[in-house]
């Protein structure tokens, strides 16, 4: 590995295909070392892909690495990195690095209820999340998702709902702003779900990611509703970032940076920074 | 201030005998100092002492010479390439060049080689190592110059310094009737220092006296103060121009971006950036958390009193060396040491 820490592994794009309206999902095997360097990556934890003459961006990590060695990154089309992301096809080369910052602690999870909510693409690094229960299924105890979109069309990964839904001691419930005509599930805010399902706080985690506002919401509704705990509502926050390596300081919350201090917090740590961050 | 020099010796020097010295060095290496470029001074490399931007030139009573930039550009250049990329195909090749040449920096003064301790705590002292910075900071000889009167605008008092500290560099000089008081203050520095050739002395190295000026709020105030209206009120009139940070000692914020050097090559390279801009915080798909000026310039603020020091553990209160330069600078008027004055008078 060079001393050269922003330098990017290389890596083949072995996959493409839709997620969602201009949501694409890459799926990558690494070259030249970065393999090694991806060997034991963990659920949360994010790397920056690089579309070559572009630049880069960070990206949550969408796969639980107990899946094998291919990567998955879910990504929306929305800049101009993005937008050179999304025009790689299979046999490309992209450039990769990390994996960055720290991760869910499974294992203190151990035996809990789990409660997932994903919002947007917010969902997908709840993924390798909900990849790594479902494959420790008797680790855990109950596993509810809230899944929501503004828009069916928006919603990721539709095509493994039935394994979710399948597994055993798993609900999925779904929800969108906007239904379209074939829509037959919930109609409204991922808020408004939660309220309806209202899950007790009894040895229960939850795991949010989202639109900033959404985490807000969220977190206020399982604190002063239901009666969560900060400390057992866990979210993953997404900022601007350079580096990744705490060094470029454009992704702080307050006194914590999101790179390396983050990105998945409890709320006990940044409940009071959070408003920063909207 | 603790003493950390390695030696007890004081040497003399002449006006012509420094000369003679720096041209020396000025000869094996890369020897930057105080030049006139335009109407500013910069710390720029210089061929020979003549190049060099001398007190003496300015009459008597005019203040301490103090670049327009400080030197972090030495260390963390203001645009540095990471890499370049070779596109061909699908085939992507990556190149990498480090700085490796040494360089001495002449007449530095104390309040710049304070910033540089400061950028050590982030990008040295704080894992992962910046291979970029650590390489220029290893391969570089700080000479400072005691100041030998404050400007208007300088604080260093306030935060810790002193005009002639020299806990920061690796010889230190003081201007004295009749030439210059030299000692080293680390072994790098006396490596530099040649043996027989000048006059030892017993005199003691001068310390003036200077008294901090202004007690100036700490972390424990800023928070107390964080949703103050204040900030609405004295952010009013920032341009968000963020030439405050770019003069700045120890702002270090970057962005990484890729540029085309011909059809098939790109570099990545990263600049500064500074927090006091307004798309500092942008993501794609136009989120833009601390979109107001008062949530920026109170970031800024808390920055450099509270976030930056528990961030990179340095110990101190402050990443502010009070150089200065942001007063001076500023088109608003803004001034760092009035903000931190009116917090500190805060209830």
């Amino acid at each position: 590995m060079s001393e050269n820490l922003m330098l990017p592994y290389l890596a083949k794009i072995v996959e493409v295909r839709d997620l969602a309206t201009e949501i694409k999902l890459l799926r990558i095997e690494l070259m030249n070392g970065g393999s090694e360097a991806f060997r034991n990556f963990q659920p949360g934890q994010f790397a920056f892909l690089s579309a070559f003459g572009l630049g880069e961006a960070p990206f949550g990590i969408a796969n639980d690495s107990g899946r094998g060695s291919a990567i998955d990154f879910a990504i929306a089309r929305l800049g101009n990195v993005t937008t050179g992301l999304h025009e790689l096809g299979e046999g490309d080369t992209l450039g990769v690095r990390g994996p960055l910052g720290n991760w869910f602690p499974m294992k203190k999870f151990k035996g809990k209820n789990l409660i997932v909510l994903g919002g947007g693409i917010g969902g997908a690094p709840l993924r390798p999340v909900i990849q790594y229960v479902l494959d420790h299924r008797s680790d855990f105890q109950h596993l509810t998702i809230l899944w929501a979109a503004r828009h069916p069309s928006l919603l990721v990964f539709t095509d493994e709902y039935d394994e979710w839904r399948s597994a055993p001691d798993t609900d999925l419930y779904l929800t969108v702003d906007n239904p379209d005509d074939k829509w037959n599930h919930d109609v409204g805010l991922i808020t408004q779900l939660l309220e309806k399902i209202s899950p007790s706080p009894a040895n229960t985690i939850t795991i949010t990611c989202g639109p900033p506002i959404m985490i807000h919401f969220v977190t206020k509704m399982l604190q002063e509703k239901m009666g969560f705990a900060p400390k057992n509502n866990y979210v993953t926050l997404e900022a601007r970032m350079h580096c990744g390596l705490g060094k470029c300081g454009r992704c702080n919350l307050g006194e914590k940076l999101i790179c390396v201090d983050g990105p998945v917090f409890n709320m006990e740590e940044v409940g009071g920074l959070l408003e920063t961050f909207l | 201030m603790s003493e950390t020099h390695i030696d007890k010796k004081l040497w003399l020097i002449s006006q012509n005998e420094l000369s003679a010295w720096l041209d020396g060095i000025a000869e094996a290496r890369t020897l930057v100092a105080p030049r006139q470029v335009s109407k500013s001074i910069l710390y720029r490399p210089v061929a020979n002492s003549k190049e060099i931007a001398w007190q003496s030139q300015f009459p008597k009573a005019s203040p301490p010479i103090r670049p327009t930039l400080s030197i972090k550009e030495i260390y963390f250049p203001s645009t540095e390439r990471l890499f370049t990329i070779n596109k061909n195909g699908q085939e992507i090749v990556l190149k990498e060049t480090f700085p490796d040449w040494e360089t001495v920096v002449f007449g530095v003064r104390p309040c710049d080689a304070r910033g540089v301790k400061i950028l050590d705590a982030l990008f040295l002292d704080t894992n992962p190592i910046d291979v970029f910075y650590s390489r220029r900071r290893s391969n570089t000889t700080l000479i400072g110059m005691a100041c030998q009167s404050l400007r208007p605008s300088c604080f260093c008092t306030s935060v810790g310094g002193a005009p002639d500290d020299a806990r920061d560099v690796d010889i230190m000089l003081s201007e004295v009737d009749g030439g210059y008081l030299v000692r080293a203050v680390t072994e790098k520095g006396r490596f530099l220092i040649p043996g027989g050739e000048w006059e030892e002395t017993g005199d003691h190295f001068p310390s003036p006296k200077f008294n901090a000026e202004f007690t100036l709020a700490k972390k424990g105030k800023l928070i107390e103060h964080y949703n103050d209206p204040y900030w609405l009120n004295i952010s009013e009139r920032c341009l968000s121009c963020r030439a405050c940070a770019y003069v700045c000692p120890t702002c270090r914020c970057f962005i990484v971006r890729d540029e085309m050097i011909k059809s098939n090559e790109f570099e990545r390279i990263r600049c500064w950036d500074s927090c006091s801009g307004k798309n500092y915080r942008r993501l794609a798909g136009g989120h833009r958390p601390r979109a107001e000026k008062n949530e920026r310039m109170r970031n800024r603020i808390f920055c450099k009193f509270y976030y930056y020091p528990e961030q990179y553990g340095l110990g101190l209160s402050s990443a502010c060396t009070g150089c200065g330069r942001c007063i001076e600078v500023c088109h608003a008027g803004v001034d760092i040491t009035e903000v931190l004055l009116d917090l500190e008078k805060m209830g």
